[in-house]
């Protein structure tokens, strides 16, 4: 039995949430509670890099694996491992996580207790998603995430958030409890909710369409894919900043981590046979969510359907089912996690300084913030797939698989880079040119904070961009099995 | 030879209730403490010796695992139950000691229900339950909705007896005989009996479309009344009408397998449907419970995974839930008396840290999310109905569940994000909040460590 260092990751966050929650709050003041929110999860995020350096990249399968039966009856386990598939979205989360403490270090001011503790126990619930590799928990963890995101949403979000973080919690829910009952039947097949021999195992074609189906509806509800993506833009515009942050840079991620995690090893058949839906799913994602984010006035919404557009790139190259396609939807997640996140920071960051989010109430910010444009240029462009950047790797490579496909696939997956390029310069000429409108003059620029993680981030984005070979070793070996 | 042992739990109330009525003339307020000590007496003597009262009748081992099984549920049960009722009653003056012995008489008449093999024994336990019952609710006499819910609630009740009394004379008119073995082959009128019985049945249970009552009675009963109500009685028949369908086996019998599963789908409807624009918490907790009812049918229904397991887990995470969201809601009161409009829980989390938190806890494991007790319940249920081919009735279930948990979400919503509107005097009842903080921790950590439970429902029916 080696170092359990994957239960290591999924209890520390939920000891500090409980070592927090018995310290008494009224002495506390908001700062130390940040501060030590934040000892928290950087040192997670120190504890998570150990991953990447101890993974053996040659070998096949699962490794750092923990099993502890669960329940002695049936063959429910606590079971978690991680491949290189899992790895890499880890460190994105645990990345993530004090960079959402650190920028609400400011606009959080009532309840910052239990704000951070629930940011705790979403990270120790996105991290159970990512390393169990038994079917039960895997539910477990991506149902129990969304308890906190409803309280976060809830109680620190604008003037409907009510509205949205009921949406948020319903829609996820109702496309959930499907992929339980089938969960359920596998494993009523199966007799065991390993993921490793579920794979294994085939269904009866009509079954195995029925039981894709149900996968689906849960994940396509949390990518969000095009008829069910509604929720999305109304929990971001509500959600404070932080948890837009988490919400696009992670929790939109669980949706294509579980297509490529259990939907195509699982159903071979199914997902072949459901390539046309979801590719025209995507592609209608792709264009009819650029042109609604083209007419956008508030910032929020239209990063928020441009996620649904990136998002869109995702899932098809995750079905289209060859090498390329997975490892550049991979890329394009990872990269969305990052870029996406940034771009709602920097969003967060001019609203906390001027109240509003409507882009006709900015024009010239860049005379008075110049450091604020260079970051948002950074990731506008990222955002946009300007090659150098990591937006460009995962463009590039699932259109590049789309042409095996089909070419009108192609077209209508370059049209949504096109899209996307007019609607983000768009945003940025609005926001940062222009004349200088007297009511924004007194705006600060960024400060050392604010520097500081825009510039992690900004390091990121370019650092992959140049260099994405030290993602594609990792996650090259653990695709390649999950291809038929 | 009438073997006497296998009454002695039933003997031993009634000795309690004796004791109560002696002793309560004299003095009242000990009358709680005697009886949870009783109580405590008769579990013990449960836990040691239940399954040896039982050795010398023919029953099979199952049977009597289930016998002694539910019969310590029931005490313990009425343990938490009787010390939690004590502070409410003082506060509402109802503070008498005719309600502890209506407790007990409820509780006997619970026990004779859920071991008896003779559909005349069973009436009469059930009546003794019922009677009891209806005086409860309406034991609050000044108050005019509390008269009104006992008078619905008997009125109504009165009814189902004639039903059930009616299908017990066509049973007998078809087999000479009240006991449920010499019922093995269904000729019409046994059929029309056998499904009048079960009409009562559903009634006692308040599964849809037989729920009317609940909704009023839940509303206008003294809340440690609702509470009862909600728990034990309906946990008793329950049980009775799991044994019905299990020892008469109901699912051979097409019509009534009919019956059986559509009561079932009617109840997860219609409890969601019903609950979701109700504005008084106990009427919405009443709905609620219908929507539980049916997951329950539903369980009995199973038969191939952890066969009974799944329907005991579900109860026994259901009657904790329920005591810890009452103990909570006993716990409040505002200016004007007792605790009742949904909307006067906002702000609970700024007034009191322990009780939003458990209520939390309660119910978003009522509505089946991770990671607490109740998910485990329902995933069982599921796995249960599942295994056996209920495909549209688990459908159904979890479409219902996720209705559910939009009203559930309600709660917690004027818990935590709204600012409270009028003031709720803490009870500071210590009793009532260390049995909703235990509850709460209870329904947490069998999430985690679930095996002492699933070990103790499943050896029982091995």
């Amino acid at each position: 039995m080696s170092f359990p260092i994957l239960s290591l990751l999924i209890l520390t966050p939920i000891i500090g949430a409980l070592t927090l929650s018995l310290s008494s709050s009224s002495q506390l003041k908001n700062k130390t509670i940040f501060l030590s929110g934040l000892w928290i999860t950087t040192g997670e995020f120190l504890l998570s890099l150990l991953l990447p350096i101890f993974y053996d990249k040659t070998k096949n399968g699962y490794q750092f694996t923990e099993y502890h039966t669960w329940f002695d009856k049936f063959d429910i386990n606590y079971y978690v491992g991680v491949d290189g598939v899992s790895i890499p979205l880890i460190l994105l989360t645990t990345f993530l996580v004090p960079i959402c403490l650190l920028c609400s270090l400011n606009s959080i001011q009532n309840r910052a207790k239990e704000f951070v503790i629930y940011f705790l126990l979403l990270e120790s619930f996105i991290i159970g998603v990512f390393v169990s590799i038994d079917l039960v928990i895997f539910y477990v963890f991506f149902e129990a995430v969304l308890i906190p995101m409803f309280l976060i949403i809830g109680i620190w979000g604008g003037e409907n958030r009510l509205y949205a973080t009921f949406k948020f919690f319903l829609y996820t829910l109702a496309g959930s409890v499907l992929m339980l009952l089938a969960i359920i039947y596998i494993i009523s097949k199966v007799k065991s909710g390993n993921i490793e021999l579920i794979s294994d195992f085939t269904f009866d074609q009509q079954v195995e369409l029925i039981l894709f189906l149900c996968f689906f509806a849960s994940f396509a509800v949390k990518v969000p894919m095009f008829p069910f993506h509604t929720w999305l833009p109304d929990a971001h515009v509500q959600a404070p900043t932080s948890g837009s942050v988490i919400l696009a840079g992670v929790l939109l991620k669980l949706g294509a981590y579980g297509f490529i995690r259990l939907s195509l090893p699982f159903f071979e058949y199914a997902s072949i046979y459901f390539q046309p839906m979801i590719f025209a799913l995507s592609c209608v994602a792709i264009v009819y969510t650029s042109i609604v984010a083209l007419r956008q006035l508030d910032m929020k919404k239209m990063i928020a359907y441009s996620s649904v557009a990136h998002m869109g790139f995702v899932t098809i190259g995750i079905f289209t089912l060859t090498q390329d396609g997975i490892n550049g939807a991979y890329f394009q997640m990872i990269s969305h996690g990052i870029v996406s996140a940034a771009l709602f920071l920097i969003v967060g960051v001019i609203y906390e300084r001027h109240h509003t989010r409507m882009i006709s109430d900015y024009s010239g910010v860049t005379n008075v913030m110049p450091k604020y444009s260079f970051f948002f240029m950074i990731f506008m462009l990222s955002s946009v797939g300007l090659p150098g950047t990591s937006g460009f790797v995962g463009e590039f490579l699932v259109i590049m698989s789309t042409i095996s496909v089909s070419v009108y696939l192609t077209f209508f997956t370059a049209i949504g880079v096109i899209l996307g390029a007019s609607y983000m310069l768009l945003l940025y000429k609005n926001v940062n040119f222009g004349d200088l409108k007297t009511d924004i003059k007194q705006l600060a620029d960024l400060t050392n904070i604010e520097i500081f993680y825009f510039s992690c981030l900004a390091f990121l984005t370019m650092f992959l961009g140049v260099y994405p070979k030290l993602l594609f070793e990792m996650i090259n070996k653990s695709i390649s099995i999950s291809i038929i | 030879m009438i073997n006497f042992y296998q009454f002695i739990p039933e003997i031993f109330i009634l000795a309690l209730i004796l004791l109560t009525l002696c002793f309560g003339l004299f003095n009242k307020d000990r009358s709680i403490a005697i009886n949870a000590v009783g109580f405590f007496i008769l579990t013990l003597i449960l836990i040691n010796f239940g399954k040896d009262f039982y050795n010398s009748t023919d029953l099979s081992l199952n049977t009597i695992n289930l016998f002694v099984l539910s019969k310590i549920i029931l005490s313990i049960g009425s343990i938490v139950f009787i010390l939690l009722s004590k502070r409410p009653l003082k506060n509402e003056n109802l503070y008498r000691y005719e309600y502890i012995l209506f407790i007990l008489f409820a509780i006997l008449g619970s026990f004779v229900l859920i071991s008896s093999d003779n559909f005349l024994t069973a009436f009469i336990g059930l009546e003794l339950q019922s009677l009891s019952l209806y005086l409860m609710a309406a034991f609050n006499t000044k108050n005019l909705k509390s008269n009104e819910a006992g008078i619905k609630y008997f009125s109504l009740g009165a009814l189902s007896s004639g039903f059930l009394l009616f299908g017990i004379s066509m049973i007998y008119y078809d087999t000479s005989s009240f006991y449920m073995q010499n019922l093995n082959n269904f000729t019409t009128i046994s059929e029309i009996g056998l499904s009048l019985i079960l009409i009562s049945l559903f009634f006692k249970v308040s599964a849809a479309p037989f729920h009317i009552w609940t909704p009023d009675v839940y509303e206008g009963s003294p809340t440690i009344s609702t509470l009862f109500f909600a728990s034990l009685p309906k946990f008793a028949s329950l049980i009775f009408l799991f044994r019905v369908y299990q020892e008469l086996n109901i699912s051979g019998i097409q019509s009534l397998d009919y019956i059986f599963k559509i009561v079932c789908a009617i109840s997860l409807l219609v409890g969601v449907y019903g609950a979701i624009t109700q504005k008084v918490i106990k009427r919405l907790l009443a709905f609620s419970s219908i929507n539980h009812i049916g997951f329950m049918l539903l369980g009995i229904m199973c038969y191939q995974f952890m066969s009974e397991g799944t329907l005991f887990f579900y109860l026994i995470i259901y009657l904790v839930t329920t005591f810890g969201i009452f103990a909570v809601l006993l716990n409040l009161r505002t200016v004007e008396g007792e605790f009742t409009k949904i909307s006067q829980l906002n702000g609970l989390r700024f007034t009191s840290n322990s009780k939003s938190i458990s209520m939390l806890v309660f119910f978003f494991s009522l509505a089946g999310i991770p990671p607490f007790a109740g998910f485990f319940a329902k995933f069982f249920i599921l796995s249960a109905s599942i295994t056996d081919g209920f495909f549209f009735l688990s459908i159904v279930a979890v479409l219902s569940s996720v209705i559910a948990a939009f009203y559930y979400l309600t709660i917690i919503k004027n818990m935590f994000f709204n600012k409270s509107e009028i003031e709720l005097l803490d009870d500071n009842n210590k009793i009532g909040k260390v049995i909703f903080i235990s509850f709460g921790l209870i329904i947490t950590l069998f999430f985690f460590y679930p095996d002492p439970l699933i070990n103790l429902v499943d050896n029982l029916f091995k």
